[in-house]
């Protein structure tokens, strides 16, 4: 009897939040289980298009030949472009999953500090003022913002030749053997005036 | 002779001394050592990098290295054809004619199929590992650090032995400059290269010359000014040793035994810094944490 007390004050006594964190944590994990699989599903599709581009184009191996290099990358563009004419927005990063994404992107942002954060500024800086569309060629002559680890570790892993970036606040996926944007999820990135300040540098 | 003429004398002497020192070879030529250059930031196609790169060409006939790492930013601007020839073929003609071998990692300014180009030995790869001699070295990409690719680091300098390890990529991991370190890439690779022993790290990214004090154990130079500069650009810090910010600059380096030896030399062939750097794994005044002494002479 004194045994079933003691085990009843104990269960009481728990912090009560832990106990629905743990249930709406597991309810997340169920209701981003079926958008993180479709998009797994829609990644394996783009990726299918993409080696059937390759086929038309032929693979390339390391040459000396920088124009054999541009000429590739320019007709595996067109290929794939010709395989997707009719691609928009969303079509690989769908509402559902996009929402999933902005979230892991936007928790990670409010965990940065001032370094990590002025880091990721700065690559933005060196961008090219430019709207990034879907089967657009990235810019050629313009850099590639370094992409953050600590983001990419926790977003889904994408197969070769797919990357994500993030142009401004949106967040591209880009082919990057065809130079290519594959997909734009806008506003993934927190608004400078969203983000915190005064934390001390991330570690 | 008044004794002002004998001083004015006395000064020039030491200062044509001095001259000529700055452009003497200060590294010691052993033999079998691996001898090899270091750039950054080169592919800009302007005056700035062909004359850097004629007083390269010179210093080779001193000191014959037989390759080079290159730390990013290999092609600014446009990729064309034409552009390969005018940022790499031409300004380093007679060292592609002598068979020196380029090794170059991808800077944020490089279209990533460069890749596919032969005279940068990526052999299609983002990252890869390399070895000369006793030296591994470790070719990243710093630009997209995915976890696949650290596990493939991990994996690389678990199995390295007791080589020396030397790695080089694009974003410097200490540095008191424009962009200052880039502290996720810090976060992500410095872990790694301290349980592994690695002994030195090279990057770019900044258009200048630093040399940073050891961080936990690792020697770090930043070497981003071999044809872009960022004139008066390093900030007062107490992690940097030295630096050179007023002309372009380029590093030669010989590693025999346990000792790496470098000399940092100038667009108009001045040595700007120098010094020997001990291999890890001999230093004795290592703990987790504390930085050596350094071993360096000016």
């Amino acid at each position: 009897m004194v045994r079933i007390t003691v085990a009843l004050v104990c269960l009481l006594s728990l912090p009560t939040p832990s106990v629905s964190t743990a249930f709406a944590q597991a309810s997340t994990v169920s209701s981003q289980a079926r958008p993180l699989q479709e998009f797994k599903k829609r990644i394996d599709a783009y990726r299918a298009l993409h080696n059937k581009a390759v086929d038309q184009v032929g693979p390339l191996d390391p040459t000396k030949s920088p124009k054999q290099i541009a000429d590739r990358e320019q007709a595996l563009g067109e290929a794939i472009r010709a395989l997707r004419a009719g691609a928009k927005q969303g079509d690989v990063i769908a509402p559902q999953t996009g929402a999933i994404l902005r979230t892991i992107i936007h928790n990670e942002y409010a965990h940065r500090g001032q370094l990590a954060l002025r880091n990721r500024q700065d690559a933005q800086d060196e961008l090219p003022d430019f709207t990034p569309a879907v089967n657009q060629v990235y810019p050629t002559a313009h850099p590639l913002a370094t992409f953050p680890p600590l983001v990419l570790r926790q977003l889904p892993p994408l197969p070769k030749p797919l990357e994500y970036r993030f142009v401004q606040r949106s967040l591209i996926l880009r082919d990057s053997e065809a130079n290519l944007i594959v997909d734009v999820l806008p506003d993934a990135v927190p608004a400078t005036s969203a983000l915190p300040s005064g934390k001390p540098a991330s570690k | 002779m008044t004794r002002l003429k004998r001083f004015t004398a006395a000064v020039a002497l030491a200062w044509c001394a001095v001259g000529v020192l700055a452009q003497n070879l200060q590294l010691p030529l052993k033999a079998n050592s691996v001898r090899f250059l270091v750039i950054g930031d080169t592919g800009t196609g302007d005056a700035g990098q062909y004359e850097t790169a004629a007083q390269i060409i010179k210093w080779r006939q001193k000191f014959p290295f037989t390759f080079a790492i290159m730390l990013g930013d290999n092609m600014y601007g446009a990729e064309r054809p034409q552009d390969f020839v005018n940022k790499f073929e031409r300004p380093y003609k007679p060292l592609l004619d002598d068979k020196v071998e380029f090794n170059a990692a991808l800077g944020n300014h490089d279209d990533q199929n460069q890749i596919f180009y032969k005279p940068f030995n990526y052999g299609g790869k983002r990252y890869r590992t390399f070895k000369k001699g006793d030296v591994r070295f470790f070719a990243l990409d710093s630009n997209y650090l995915d976890p696949e690719q650290l596990q493939w680091l991990e994996k690389e300098l678990q199995s390295s032995g007791s080589d020396w390890k030397i790695a080089y990529f694009h974003h410097p991991l200490y540095s008191s400059a424009f962009h200052g370190p880039t502290i996720e890439v810090r976060n992500a690779l410095e872990p790694l290269f301290q349980k592994y022993y690695v002994d030195v790290v090279f990057a770019g990214h900044e258009h200048l010359y630093e040399r940073i004090y050891p961080q936990k154990g690792i020697y770090y130079f930043v070497e981003g000014g071999s044809a872009k500069l960022r004139e008066n650009d390093i900030r007062k810090s107490a992690e940097i040793a030295t630096g050179f910010d007023t002309d372009r600059s380029f590093m030669l380096v010989e590693i025999s035994g346990d000792e790496m030896f470098f000399q940092t030399i100038s667009r108009t062939g001045q040595t700007v810094d120098s010094g020997i750097v001990p291999r890890r794994k001999v230093r004795t005044d290592l703990q987790p944490g504390r930085a050596a002494s350094p071993a360096l002479r000016p």
